[in-house]
């Protein structure tokens, strides 16, 4: 609220740690929570002006609490912010709105609400963008402000990830997908991206995403580079199906996130087994020339399965890219875990501990030794011993009795975690999310992550 | 005496209009009719506080002494009758008076928080949830402002400084401790705060001693004449800047409210279908909102819809707020007591210990429900002038008793933590008032420079709208969302905003290049803010004015609050992530926004767990989930509560867009109040695309292929199994 002439009343003192941030358009605040810290976050609230995380709006003289995040809020209007507690933060200024990559960004989502909008009259097909570059370029930073951007016109964009180092509404080791027609959860750490998003048994005070998940089991496109191209087939395949019978969604079209790729040769394979099979038609490739270059000259040749160009645009990456070291990457993956059996700060989740005998549930694993000669490597049971516990297995929407084939590329329907393995007993206890019996359901024991030691510590 | 209701209101209000200056003696012979007519306190305190609603600037700040002096010492009832409004009079009064007077008021809130000196109550003089909501509103208000106008020209502020200082020493009533007295001959002006005035003559009758009714005590046409050597309260430099009423309402913020209202009330109805009068007043509302979005109001009427929907808000606010226990030990009284030279008058000469043994300490709730309820009823004509003619002649009073919402909403509690939240009743004025303030001026306000262009109503909170007034004005430069336009030498983005007519125009220059990219095209911005409209005061989701969008607003709002309610339900329950979804589920699965969403069968069927309530609506799948986590092993608490096998889907909010006879069957579907979920549900309803069927129709029609989910078949058997591998492999789908 507003009252005439109270600028002219010295603001009284505030308490120690909240300050007054004024942004002017095109400025970031950016801010980074320690991790040591042991309060409840940083609390933000905008007092004046608009301002934004990742394309999503904060609501006027509302608290938002940032735990363990490392992120910005941008102002694109000039805003002023009042802050509180522990965190480590920074203004970037910029001269002009041209000094930022902010403007090409915001620029390239009125291009794509140009295609959207003259694709249909809400009928036709909206773009298909994927997003590519190195390590630390920011871009699921961008794909979520561009999905944001796009929701908060009213679109309702697809989201797909192909990166199975972090998880799109889902653990890591995973592919997935999902439409974003509301808001996203601003507070939540990696932004309304995180597995805080996806459904529960209870409401959710930001409306919740619903994705479909494939479990790849593994960090990287290489350790299994057929596994990896075969799921990304079945999700671009279920990503068609859905465009095509959602006319809303269609129009919306997609933003793809891709797993980090220089402009080696190998991995720009990657890139175009995606551009591909999601039929791609703009490729945003951030802060590398060369692979940039590359993807140009392959691309410009091609055209998608529906006869359009194929554009390729080379953007500057945000000098504001949180650096993310192991270490930080490990303690996301673990709060993830975390997160997807017990909630976070604002939705306590009750887990079901059920203790099943070795016979009852059915478990498999990718082989030991991997078969060089082969390229397709299929699944193999899993002997169950000490050596998996903590580990997070997926349940499979398939059944024990599916080919392993199908198994390894069926839906996941979620994660349990081994809480602990009785060899003498025979018998193993498990954290699942729902209740009932697993026994029907096969399990899949990836080689990543890593197990998170102190889930139920 | 006047010993009838409305003779006693009469009288009160002719004495209120005769308090033109500060006047101790007339402040406190006004604290004595009140408390003479205690039994008619109902209409004392609404006659004062419409008063004090209406009084001009310069005589509002008396009137609010006369408000605080009676509730200090007369604390029963009056502390109870203006305790709910006080968020409502205390705003609306700050916002129209210059900044000495709410340097005074300042002060006064201060004093409420406390007990009354000398008192040997504790309890402070307005529940601290009373004041904490004003305190946080003029804190967020003066961080706004300052944020704003942090760094505009020092200029300005030579300019203001050296104004003649406010003359008057006003401070807030002295402590109820104070025995009453009489007028003397050249009376200073009411004293200073608390227990701060000098001249107590110990040897006086203390006033309280007299009995409450006792006959003919006061004058009630002791109308106090101004005492002639008094200065008067005002400066005459401030009163031509404040006579005049503020100008600027935001249509926009009162629709805005009064949904919200709505949303509530309807909630409210919802609860107690059979309650008439809950129908009444949410006709009412909803009578209000056509008027209020179909035609233009004058800008009077605004101000009183405005301050009745702020009323209303407060009251639904601090409805639901227990009140606090004790804020001090019982010795801290003496100890606060700031007089100890007068402690011989002993406080029990003052009314306070009848107060005590009538009031309870704390408050249950309930009494400020009754209170509430009784101030319901219909006021006076004389207390609350119709509007202005023509607009519909929608009087507001008459569509809801004043503080007849009061007993609304539980869930409005939620809300009530953040006071910006909720309707408040001073929309921000376009124009920055000067004032004669001698407070060293940070910052004059910067909108000063376009004074001369602004049109009435443009929020100052808003920099967006302010900066799209600017620039159809075609005055573009430094404004009010730029604070600092020197400090970054060569840095103004608003500057390059173009003039107006190209605002909306789309781009056509933008390109997929880098090139193109780059260009800054500041009339985009808009329409990422304010074309989208006005947004969400809770979660900053923006919604058009038109109709489409004040339907996907509602809705919106509807969802919040339903969201709010069912949450701490929830949160005893118990919750679970759900499984994640088939691939065909997934694909048939429509976004839900702002509706409840309700997943097609199949998407129970593979996964019982996703369509629970609160994100859809299925009892059915959510008694499945129960059952099944009651089996095996499972140690965790489930859905106990979910007894009903139907499935069920909230009414559509509106019922008229969505077919209420199921398509198969031809029979209307069944209506009910459904406990757990707290609201009414068509019972035995599926959602499937956009038609809504009864569940058993829908799987009666849908035939062997697809069967209710059991709990065993769900996490048991296998779906593929009845499905017969159709779903199960590659998905076949052409094209897209
Ligand atoms: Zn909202
Ligand atoms: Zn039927």
């Amino acid at each position: 609220m507003s009252i005439p002439g109270l600028g002219e009343i010295a603001p009284q003192p505030s308490p120690s740690t909240t300050r007054t941030i004024t942004l002017r358009p095109f400025w970031e605040w950016r801010f980074q929570v320690p991790r040591s810290s042991s309060g409840p976050g940083v609390s933000v609230r905008l007092l004046s002006g608009t301002a934004e995380r990742d394309g999503t709006e904060l609501a006027l003289n509302h608290n938002y609490t940032f735990a363990r995040t490392k992120s910005k809020i941008l102002t694109y209007t000039g805003c002023s912010l009042e802050v509180s507690g522990e965190v480590e933060d920074y203004v970037a200024q910029c001269a002009a709105p041209e000094d930022t990559p902010m403007l090409s960004y915001l620029n390239l989502h009125f291009t794509l609400q140009t295609q959207r909008r003259s694709s249909s009259g809400g009928r036709g097909r909206g773009p298909r963008v994927m997003i590519c570059g190195p390590h630390n370029t920011g871009k699921t930073t961008l794909a979520r402000t561009l999905a944001a951007l796009a929701t908060r016109m009213g679109e309702q964009p697809l989201v797909a990830n192909v990166d199975p180092r972090e998880g799109l509404l889902s653990l890591p080791g995973t592919v997935s997908a999902a439409v974003f027609g509301t808001i996203m959860d601003v507070e939540e750490p990696t932004g309304g991206f995180g597995v805080s998003s996806t459904p529960c048994s209870g409401p959710s005070l930001v409306p919740v995403k619903l994705p479909m998940v494939y479990y790849y089991g593994r960090e990287k496109v290489e350790e299994d580079m057929p596994l990896w191209k075969d799921l990304v087939t079945k999700l671009a395949s279920s990503v068609r199906a859905k465009l095509s019978s959602d006319d809303a969604v269609r129009s919306g079209g997609l933003v793809l996130d891709t797993p980090a790729v220089t402009a080696v040769k190998g991995e720009v394979e990657i890139l175009l087994h995606a551009v591909r099979e999601f039929a791609v038609n703009i490729v945003v490739v951030l802060g590398s020339a060369g692979l940039n270059a590359s993807l140009q000259t392959i691309l410009e040749n091609e055209k998608t399965t529906y006869g359009e160009p194929i554009t390729v645009v080379l953007l500057d990456k945000s000098d504001g890219v949180a650096e993310r070291d192991r270490d930080f990457m490990k303690f996301l993956r673990e709060a993830a875990i975390k997160e997807y059996f017990f909630g976070d700060s604002k939705r306590t989740l009750s887990p079901f501990t059920q203790s099943v005998g070795f016979d009852d549930v059915v478990i498999f694993k990718a082989p030991d030794e991997p078969d060089l000669y082969n390229s397709h490597q299929t699944l193999e049971s899993a002997e169950i011993t000490a050596e998996m516990s903590h580990w997070t297995l997926a349940v499979m929407n398939a059944s024990v009795n599916d080919p392993p084939e199908t198994i390894q590329q069926a839906p996941v329907l979620g994660f349990v975690a081994v809480a602990d393995v009785d060899e003498d007993r025979r018998r193993l206890k498990i954290l699942s999310p729902v209740s009932g019996r697993l026994g029907n359901r096969p399990l899949v024991w990836g080689r990543w992550p890593e197990p998170y030691i102190n889930l139920l510590g | 005496m006047a010993d009838n209701a409305a003779d006693v209101a009469e009288d009160y209000r002719q004495a209120l209009e005769d308090l033109t200056v500060n006047s101790r003696i007339e402040i406190a012979t006004l604290t004595n009719i009140a408390r003479e007519n205690a039994n008619h306190g109902l209409e004392i305190a609404e006659v004062l506080q419409n008063h004090i609603k209406k009084v001009p600037p310069s005589r509002t700040l008396p009137a609010l002494y006369v408000l605080d002096s009676v509730v200090k010492n007369v604390p029963t009832p009056y502390a109870l009758y203006f305790g709910p409004k006080l968020y409502s009079i205390f705003m609306g009064a700050y916002t129209k008076v210059d900044n000495a007077t709410r340097r005074k008021m300042d002060e006064m809130l201060k004093t409420w928080k406390e007990p009354v000196p000398g008192s040997i109550s504790t309890k402070p003089v307005f529940p601290i949830e009373q004041v904490r909501p004003i305190e946080n509103a003029l804190m967020a208000a003066r961080n706004a402002a300052f944020a704003a106008h942090q760094s505009s020209f020092q200029g300005q502020q030579q300019l203001l400084r050296g104004r003649a200082p406010v003359p008057s020493r006003d401070t807030p009533t002295p402590p109820t401790a104070r025995p009453y007295q009489p007028p003397l001959q050249g009376q200073p002006p009411f004293p200073g705060p608390n227990g701060q005035y000098p001249d107590a003559v110990p040897q006086q009758q203390p006033y309280a001693i007299r009995p409450a009714n006792g006959p003919g005590v006061i004058p009630h046409r002791a109308t106090p004449q101004p005492v002639g050597s008094l200065p008067p309260y005002q400066a005459p430099a401030a009163r031509d800047v404040y006579g005049t009423p503020q100008p600027g309402i935001s249509v926009d913020k009162l629709k805005d409210n009064i949904q919200q209202l709505i949303v509530a009330v309807k909630a409210e109805f919802a609860q107690d279908p059979l309650d008439t009068s809950k129908q009444t007043r949410l006709k009412a509302l909803l009578d209000l909102q056509t008027i209020i979005q179909s035609q233009e109001m004058p800008q009077d009427q605004l101000m009183i819809v405005r301050d009745q929907i702020a009323e209303i808000a407060v009251n639904m606010r601090s409805q639901p707020q227990p009140r606090p226990a004790v804020t001090a030990a019982p010795g801290v009284a003496a100890a606060t007591a700031p007089h100890p030279a007068h402690a011989g008058i002993p406080y029990t000469t003052t009314p306070t210990p009848p107060v005590v043994s009538q009031q309870p300490t704390p408050v249950p709730p309930a009494a400020f429900a009754a209170v509430a309820a009784a101030l319901g009823r219909p006021p006076s004509a004389a207390a609350a002038p119709p509007p202005a003619a023509g607009g519909g002649g929608v009087s507001i009073d008459s569509l809801f008793g004043k503080g007849a919402l009061a007993t609304l909403i539980a869930g409005a509690a939620r809300k009530s933590a953040t006071p910006q939240q909720i309707p408040t009743p001073t929309p921000p004025p376009a124009v920055p008032q000067p004032a004669p303030a001698v407070v060293p001026l940070r910052s004059p306000p910067p909108q000063r420079l376009v004074e001369p262009a602004q049109p009435a109503g443009v929020p100052s909170t808003n920099p967006s709208a302010l900066l799209a007034m600017l620039r159809q004005s075609g005055l573009i430069g430094p404004s009010a969302t730029e604070p600092s336009a020197s400090a970054v030498p060569g840095l103004s983005p608003a500057a390059r905003f173009p003039p107006a007519g190209t605002a909306h125009l789309p781009d056509t220059s933008l390109q997929l290049k880098p090139s193109s990219l780059k260009i800054f095209r500041p009339q985009l911005i808009a329409q990422l803010h304010e074309d989208l409209g006005p947004p969400c005061t809770q979660c900053g989701r923006r919604f058009k004015t038109d109709d489409e969008g004040r339907r996907k607003k509602t809705a919106h709002m509807d969802w919040h609050f339903r969201v709010h309610q069912r949450i701490t339900e929830a949160e005893k329950r118990g919750q679970h992530r759900s499984w994640y979804v088939d691939e065909l589920d997934w694909i048939r699965s429509r976004e839900a926004i702002d509706t409840d969403y309700v997943a097609p069968q199949d998407l129970s069927f593979s996964s019982p767990d996703f369509p629970l309530d609160g994100i859809s609506g299925t009892a059915g799948s959510s008694a499945a989930a129960a059952a099944a986590g009651g089996r095996g092993t499972s140690s965790s608490p489930s859905g106990k509560s979910q007894q009903s096998q139907q499935p069920y889907l909230a009414v559509p909010e509106d019922s008229s867009r969505v077919n209420n006879t199921c398509p198969i069957c031809q029979e209307k579907f069944e209506m009910k109040w459904l406990d757990e979920a707290q609201e009414w549900v068509w019972t035995d309803a599926v959602k499937v695309g956009d038609r809504v069927y009864h569940g058993s129709c829908h799987r009666e029609a849908a035939g062997s292929m697809q069967h209710r989910p059991t709990p065993e078949r769900v996490l048991g058997k296998r779906k593929a199994e009845d499905d017969a591998g159709g779903q199960r492999g590659k998905l076949k789908v052409e094209g897209y």
